[in-house]
């Protein structure tokens, strides 16, 4: 199943110094004005699963196909599980999900 | 000729009682409690804000609009305002025409109302004239369909002032008082901004882009032209910015020197957004012609949802009824950040349309979401400092709209508990 749905993780310098530390300061890109993030991808399935865990969250379908709106803390424990697996693709969302 | 004059050339009409006589003239009445949107529109009717109406619409004017897109005396309007009831309840309040009403809002008396008429009508042929479709995804024709199956027609009088409470009082101004306001501030030409959003950088560039098209050959040695930022205020959906955050996001702009506090008003309206793109823009320039505006910003999409209606639909719509509006539409173009011009341009100046970087209200939300600081070219500091107040002072931790902010914000405005006599 192609993973080509994104997360978005803004990186501010402390995750930016975790990235660098990790030696993953390449994976951060920047999309508006300076601002940097990583896109964690995740699958269908997996979309599906976090949007029933945080009905909070939105899926936007129609132009960036991302999920938006994932608490803080959510984010930050996705955004742990990539530096430790050094990895932005849907193994990622898998362990998240596991945990 | 009076300085009060509206859409349509039409005299904007203050249909409000004084507390002394308010009480007299409530004793009797039958009390018949309304819901937000009925209250909000209520208070909208009687201080003139959609002048010429004075009250909700009869059947003759709802007809016309939907046809013609006009009121029966031939002024146009685009958006029919309706007040909806329960056929049982009208009978169980033994409520007919010729009547006068007690509106009651949050337990307390709003308004009187003067039923003229009580009416059927074809929700489904609103919906395709106002929206342009009947499917009820649209949340326009969700709102219209979820109506009551009777409607009521009449004059409405408010006897029961809102006392607006912080920080909506400072930004709340009557139809007449937006008037006085830009005639203290010596503005000759003011360009409405349509709002419901927390300003980012694109918001504001295309704002200041508009003051330049206002301010037209009026001469520039002593300013004459405003931006009025007239924000809408009504429902709310989990996830939209909170309204305190909206209000103060936009008034920080010239309280941080990003506008000069003499070229820019922040005030709002009281109205539930009915998304019907070109109609709805319609309905904007009626209503700030009503705040004194001149001129109103009109960007792609205006008021659209969905791929409901062409990103233009809204423009040519304004051009054709152009003679009938006493505003001038300022069509603006798309704002975004270019790093190769190293700056906000906008669609019709810069030509790196490979690098440029889109504005988007989803990314710049993810990115407050995410507690990461905006870059001040996206997001002014002073603006996302205080949108993090709000968040603090009445979001209960978040800048957008939760369930509990739902369930428990701070009300807008508070109503004076008044003795009123059986009837
Ligand atoms: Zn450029």
């Amino acid at each position: 199943m192609a993973a080509d749905i994104g997360i978005n993780i803004w990186i501010n310098e402390e995750r930016y110094e975790k990235l660098k530390e990790a030696g993953l300061a390449d994976m951060a890109e920047e999309v508006l004005a300076g601002m940097k993030r990583i896109q964690i991808k995740c699958t269908e399935e997996q979309k599906d699963e976090i949007l029933k865990k945080y009905p909070s969250a939105k899926f936007d379908a129609s132009t960036t196909r991302t999920i938006e709106l994932l608490p803080r803390d959510v984010k930050d424990k996705i955004f742990e599980i990539a530096i430790a697996k050094k990895s932005t693709g849907p193994e990622v969302i898998e362990e998240f999900l596991k945990g | 000729m009076s300085d009060y004059i509206g859409h349509g050339g039409k005299p904007i009409v203050e249909r409000v009682l004084e507390k002394d006589k308010a009480k007299d003239a409530i004793q009797g009445l039958t009390q018949v409690p309304v819901r937000r949107q009925i209250a909000h529109e209520a208070i909208s009717l009687s201080y003139g804000f959609f002048t010429p109406l004075e009250g909700f619409m009869t059947w003759e004017d709802v007809n016309t609009v939907c046809t013609e897109m006009r009121l029966s005396d031939g002024t146009v309007w685009s958006i029919p305002i309706l007040f909806d009831m329960k056929a049982e309840k009208l009978k169980e309040l033994e409520i007919k025409e010729g009547d006068s009403i007690l509106l009651t809002y949050m337990d307390a008396p709003l308004a009187i109302m003067d039923v003229e008429e009580i009416y059927d009508c074809d929700k489904l042929t609103v919906c395709q004239a106002v929206y342009g479709t009947t499917e009820t995804k649209h949340p326009g024709v969700r709102r219209t369909m979820e109506c009551e199956d009777k409607f009521l027609a009449g004059k409405i009088t408010l006897v029961n002032e809102p006392k607006f409470n912080e920080p909506y009082k400072s930004f709340w101004k009557t139809p007449k008082q937006h008037i006085d306001a830009k005639k203290e501030k010596g503005w000759e030409h003011m360009v409405a901004h349509q709002t419901r959003n927390v300003p980012h950088t694109g918001h504001e560039w295309l704002m200041k882009g508009a003051w330049f098209a206002a301010n037209e050959d009026l001469m520039v040695d002593e300013l004459r032209t405003g931006v009025l930022v007239n924000c809408i205020i009504g429902e709310k959906r989990v996830g939209d910015y909170i309204d305190e955050a909206i209000l103060l996001a936009h008034n920080k702009l010239n309280e941080a020197g990003y506008f000069r506090p003499d070229v820019h008003m922040v005030t709002f309206t009281l109205w539930d957004m009915r998304y019907a793109g070109p109609r709805e823009a319609i309905f904007h320039a009626a209503l700030r012609t009503n705040l004194g505006c001149t001129h109103h910003m009109f960007g792609r999409d205006h008021a659209g949802v969905g791929d409901y209606y062409d990103t233009y639909a809204a423009h040519h719509l304004l051009k054709q009824v152009k003679d009938d509006l006493r505003i001038k539409p300022v069509f603006v173009l798309e704002w975004w950040y270019c790093p190769v011009c190293a700056e906000v341009t906008c669609s019709a100046l810069c030509g790196h349309t490979k690098e440029r970087q889109k504005f988007s209200g989803t990314l710049i939300r993810s990115i407050i979401m995410d507690g990461v600081k905006p870059t001040r070219l996206i997001l002014r500091p002073e603006v996302f400092d205080t949108v993090m107040e709000c968040a603090e002072k009445y979001g209960f931790g978040s800048p957008f709209v939760t369930e509990k902010y739902l369930a428990e914000r701070q009300p807008i405005f508070t109503l004076e508990k008044m003795e009123v006599g059986k009837a």
